[in-house]
């Protein structure tokens, strides 16, 4: 059986489906399907200024999808950034208003985000807690601290610092929004450690078989800890963005952004079992899903409609990957 | 590694004594035990009647779905869609109701619709093979879409059915009837996971799935038959609800399945199937509720009915983990 699947394997498949086997290019077809479709339908839909907007909406989600993903990569899950995103906008938004400083604020923002991500990390992998477990309950305590120390109102941007507006509204070039341009210089980095570090190379060995790993002479733990800290550290990045954005510290920020990210992810074909997935994957799902809403948007459907068609389609995406997965191992 | 797993896996143990001992219960009953006194030193009115009523009462809606989830995850499969799917089944119920003046219609669309949400989730995940936990939050995005499209405000009570408002408020001797119906789903679903063959190859799914299909079951029918108790759980939950609020709303069940699945794990329910009971659940239930209590009881802020069960978690966790490696050695 298995022979002969591998015998198919080599004379079989015609270009196109051995195209379609490389993840990444079938995510990229998906996504001009997409895009192809609502040039067509929806008004105002292919124009340079809403793609570069619908670059700026996804960057919150590719900023924080590097880390979900490469969290995933290395066999554990964080669905703690959600919460993490409305935490980190305290600190930066109360710094800044004292310091007028949108440097300290960032600072502390991400000083926060390193002791979230530490905490997140230890209790995973020094401890042993299941990291869904230890996930779950500091996003609880992270968004009850937030709704007690806010009494559950937003605390306004009292500075109004040009560089922080500059954060949101800003354009490089006047073209591409500064948060996009954050977003796609971390993914640029991100995708390199990955592939060409040897750090990048450790995180794939230990969510691929972390015995393996540990016999390899790799310090599992290790590797885990500070996947969790690069984790918390990227969703600081994108919490800083939203902030801008919104202008205040929110305390329902990021409700339901976890899962809005981990959906990208997974629909970039990396596995919740670790070891399989590509950053270039995450972020293809991430502007699927981006261009997809926008575009319902520019068709007129309310967001309901959006959440509904997003929900079928992550389903259908997954799923239509696992068949595609059976078919190729020929199981 | 296999030998071990295995020998881990045959959960439910013979004798009740070395059941408590054998898993995390005996922490999580030391916890209840420690908050319960606690809270009554600090405040007398906590072992009030009316207090421990509205104690159960709070433990009922989270113990229905916990009852069906527990099942769910020990065959090592989850469902986030219960809280967005508690809300729908409440506006569904309550709009049958408006227009039919019958308590069974009610139940039984409510019912129809949770099952269904059940079934297309076990169907997806069976079937097509995709993780439950991307499935599921599928269906999520789904029916709180839905839920708007179907009614952008509350269901109001239209039908003024005293038997619908029993469901929620009304009580058998001095026992409210959630806490009844409760107990019920909660004594079968113990029963059948305990000393049924059923409940066995439950255990045995989500211990080692090949094992059980090479042995001859169909692992993917057991797993489906989960979902769609859990969401059999959920259509009685969500109608207890309605019936509680006296409307259906469509913003209701926000985080519900974080509280049910935070109970779950809780009660020593290994995430990766195979290992757990629904006693552990019980209690994990239990001690979240009791923490809810005494927060309003001690007059804190209501905030830290959050912050509270996210520690209780991680800690319930971490002392299992340390207990288990005493034992080892």
């Amino acid at each position: 059986m298995s022979l002969a699947s591998t015998e198919t394997m080599r004379a079989g498949p015609s270009m196109l489906a051995r195209l379609f086997a490389r993840q990444e290019l079938a995510l990229l077809l998906c996504l001009i399907l997409v895009i192809a479709f609502f040039s067509f339908t929806a008004e105002n839909f292919f124009s340079v200024r809403n793609m570069t907007n619908v670059l700026g909406q996804a960057s919150l989600a590719l900023t924080a999808g590097i880390g979900c993903a490469i969290v995933f990569m290395s066999g554990e899950v964080d669905i703690s950034i959600g919460s993490l995103l409305a935490t980190i906008a305290l600190p930066l938004i109360i710094i800044m208003n004292d310091t007028n400083s949108l440097l300290l604020g960032v600072g502390g923002a991400l000083l926060f985000g390193l002791i979230i991500g530490v905490v997140n990390g230890y209790l995973t992998a020094y401890a042993g807690i299941n990291s869904l477990i230890v996930t779950l309950g500091t996003m609880f305590i992270m968004r009850g601290g937030v709704y007690l120390y806010t009494g559950q109102r937003a605390i306004p941007a009292d500075a109004a610092l040009d560089s922080f507006i500059a954060l949101s509204d800003g354009r490089l070039f006047n073209v591409v929004p500064y948060s996009a341009v954050i977003a796609i210089v971390l993914l640029a980095a991100f995708a390199y450690m990955m592939r060409h570090r040897p750090f990048g190379r450790q995180i794939y060995a230990v969510g691929g078989n972390p015995e393996v790993a540990r016999l390899a002479g790799y310090d599992v733990r290790r590797v885990k800890f500070i996947c969790f800290i690069i984790s918390a550290m990227l969703a600081t990045v994108a919490g800083i963005i939203l902030a801008a954005r919104v202008g205040s510290a929110q305390h329902t920020a990021g409700l339901n952004f976890e899962f809005q990210v981990v959906a990208a992810t997974v629909l970039g074909g990396v596995s919740l079992a670790g070891g399989i997935g590509s950053l270039t994957g995450m972020a293809l799902g991430v502007l699927i899903l981006q261009f997809l809403s926008n575009g319902l948007r520019g068709l007129g459907l309310p967001t309901e409609w959006q959440l509904v068609i997003t929900g079928m389609i992550i389903i259908a995406a997954v799923a239509f990957d696992e068949a595609k997965r059976r078919r190729i191992i020929g199981g | 590694m296999e030998m071990s797993e295995l020998t881990q896996s045959s959960a439910p143990r013979r004798f009740i004594g070395g059941q408590l001992l054998g898993s995390s219960q005996l922490v999580l009953g030391i916890i209840l035990a420690v908050l319960c006194i606690a809270i009554s030193i600090a405040a007398p009115q906590f072992y009030s009647e009316a207090n421990i009523i509205a104690i159960l009462r709070q433990c009922a809606l989270v113990l229905i779905v916990a009852s069906g989830m527990t099942m769910l995850i020990i065959t090592a499969e989850v469902d986030l869609s219960v809280g967005a799917s508690l809300a729908f089944v409440g506006c569904i119920g309550m709009a049958v109701l408006n227009s039919t003046h019958s308590l069974v219609l009610g139940m039984l669309a409510a019912l129809a619709f949770a099952g269904g949400v059940g079934l297309f989730n076990g169907l997806v995940v069976t079937r097509l093979k995709v993780n439950s936990l991307i499935a599921t939050i599928g269906t999520m995005m789904m029916l709180q879409g839905g839920v708007y499209l179907f009614t952008r405000e509350a269901v109001q009570n239209h039908h003024r059915l005293v038997s619908f408002t029993d469901l929620g408020a009304g009580y058998i001797g001095a026992i409210p009837l959630p806490v009844v119906i409760a107990v019920a789903i909660f004594a079968i679903a113990a029963v059948t996971l305990r000393f049924t063959t059923l409940g066995r190859y439950l255990y045995a799914v989500g211990a080692n799935e090949r094992a059980v299909r090479l042995s001859g079951v169909r692992s993917e029918r057991l797993k489906l038959f989960a979902f769609v108790v859990t969401g059999l759980c959920v259509g009685v939950a969500g109608m207890i609800l309605a019936s509680l609020m006296n409307a259906g709303q469509p913003t209701a069940g926000r985080g519900f399945e974080l509280t049910v699945i935070a109970a779950v794990i809780l009660g020593g329910t290994s995430l990766l199937g195979g290992r757990g009971s629904l006693f552990g659940t019980l209690l994990g239930v239990l001690v979240l509720k009791v923490i809810d209590n005494g927060i309003i009881i001690l007059g804190w802020n209501q905030d830290l009915q959050m912050v509270v069960p996210g520690v209780v978690i991680i800690l319930a966790t971490y002392l299992d983990i340390i207990r288990n490696r005493a034992n080892v050695r």
